[in-house]
């Protein structure tokens, strides 16, 4: 394929970074190498036979390749590849190991809002949205894609710094008797049992019950 | 977890299944160079199957991976084979419960299901008997990952 003897040392630690099925490949620059280094793509489709390049990064000098567009069909699993190019010479091609989007993905936590009444707070959470092309298309709730996935909730009495643990599978908690005029602090994580993931948890969301009558 | 299979039921450890093929899925998907070829899912994807044909191509996959996957993919590692071990009795029970209910309530195998089967036999037989297993056995996720989103 008229390509060049290659003696550049390889493209290092290729792999997949995802996060909501949007999925970008990474990799580190050869060693030794300074700048000027030039990189190209191409990725498969797991069983079936052809690299596919993709134009968007063909000698790009950054280390990193979009291909969620590529990749957005989680009922397939991939492979992607990355050549690196120098003064005229080449490494060879290095490859990721098999990516099954459904399984390595990560999932961001999920949105928390929270309001209260004098003796109890209402948390309502929305999970993540799989990665889109484009802000018109059609979203899709990382619900629709795990069927089992759940929530742990924590909620924080900040004066007596008691917490309580929940884990609820609809997207609505209510926790009732609580102490008026307390502030409460909520904070939440999605969890998938299977295949196993799980978020991190949400950053705190506070909220003071209403003072009483 | 209860999978609904027609007029058939069955349950998984699908927990402990995922965890141990999660802990090996490196290292037997590096043993299977053949990047070009599927067992499972090509040339016709595992989710083109008709919802009527679960039952049936569920057993035939649960006796596949039985008879055929399992017995061959011993390793010269003692943790990958205690995992393999695990998910294989896994199988065998899902396969005995599955086996059982097919009889009773004659779990149809259509034309289709029938003819994916033989797909997958297929590609098995186009490889020598252990590079098939360890494949198969690479693509457990792809069989794991449709039982459950047509759950």
């Amino acid at each position: 394929s008229g390509e060049l003897y290659c003696s550049l040392p390889n493209p290092r630690n290729v792999r997949f970074e995802s996060v909501n099925m949007k999925n970008v490949l990474h990799w580190s620059a050869p060693e030794g190498t300074g700048d000027g280094v030039l990189y190209k793509v191409k990725y498969a489709v797991y069983g079936v036979g052809k690299w596919i390049r993709k134009p968007e990064c063909r000698n790009i000098n950054r280390t990193w390749c979009d291909l969620s567009s590529e990749t957005s069909d989680y009922e397939e699993q991939y492979y992607a590849s990355v050549k690196a190019f120098l003064n005229g010479t080449c490494s060879d091609w290095m490859e990721t190991t098999r990516f099954n989007p459904l399984t390595d993905t990560k999932i961001d936590p999920p949105m928390v809002s929270v309001s209260s009444t004098d003796k109890s707070i209402s948390i309502i959470l929305t999970a993540p949205e799989k990665w889109k092309r484009s802000p018109e298309e059609e979203s899709v709730s990382l619900l629709q894609v795990y069927p089992g996935l759940q929530y742990n909730v924590s909620v924080l009495n900040k004066k007596t710094k008691k917490r309580w643990f929940f884990s609820i599978s609809n997207n609505t908690l209510v926790v009732p008797w609580l102490e008026p005029g307390t502030v409460y602090c909520v904070s939440a994580q999605i969890h998938v049992t299977t295949p196993l993931l799980d978020s991190g948890f949400s950053k705190e969301h506070c909220i003071a019950t209403l003072k009483d009558k | 977890k209860i999978f609904h299979l027609g007029a058939c039921r069955v349950s998984m450890s699908m927990t402990e299944i995922r965890a141990g093929f999660s802990a090996i899925k490196a290292n037997i998907q590096s043993r299977d160079p053949l990047r070009s070829l599927s067992i499972l899912s090509h040339p016709h994807s595992l989710h083109k199957v008709k919802v009527g044909d679960r039952c049936c191509i569920t057993h035939h996959l649960f006796t596949f991976y039985v008879d055929k996957v399992f017995k061959h993919c011993r390793t010269e590692d003692s943790f990958v084979n205690r995992k393999i071990s695990s998910i294989a009795n896994s199988f065998l029970s899902a396969r005995r419960k599955l086996g059982q209910c097919r009889e009773q309530n004659n779990c149809v195998c259509g034309e289709e299901s029938t003819e994916k089967f033989k797909q997958i036999l297929a590609n098995y037989e186009g490889l020598n008997v252990t590079s098939a297993a360890m494949k198969s056995l690479g693509e457990l996720d792809i069989l794991l990952d449709w039982m459950e989103k047509a759950r």
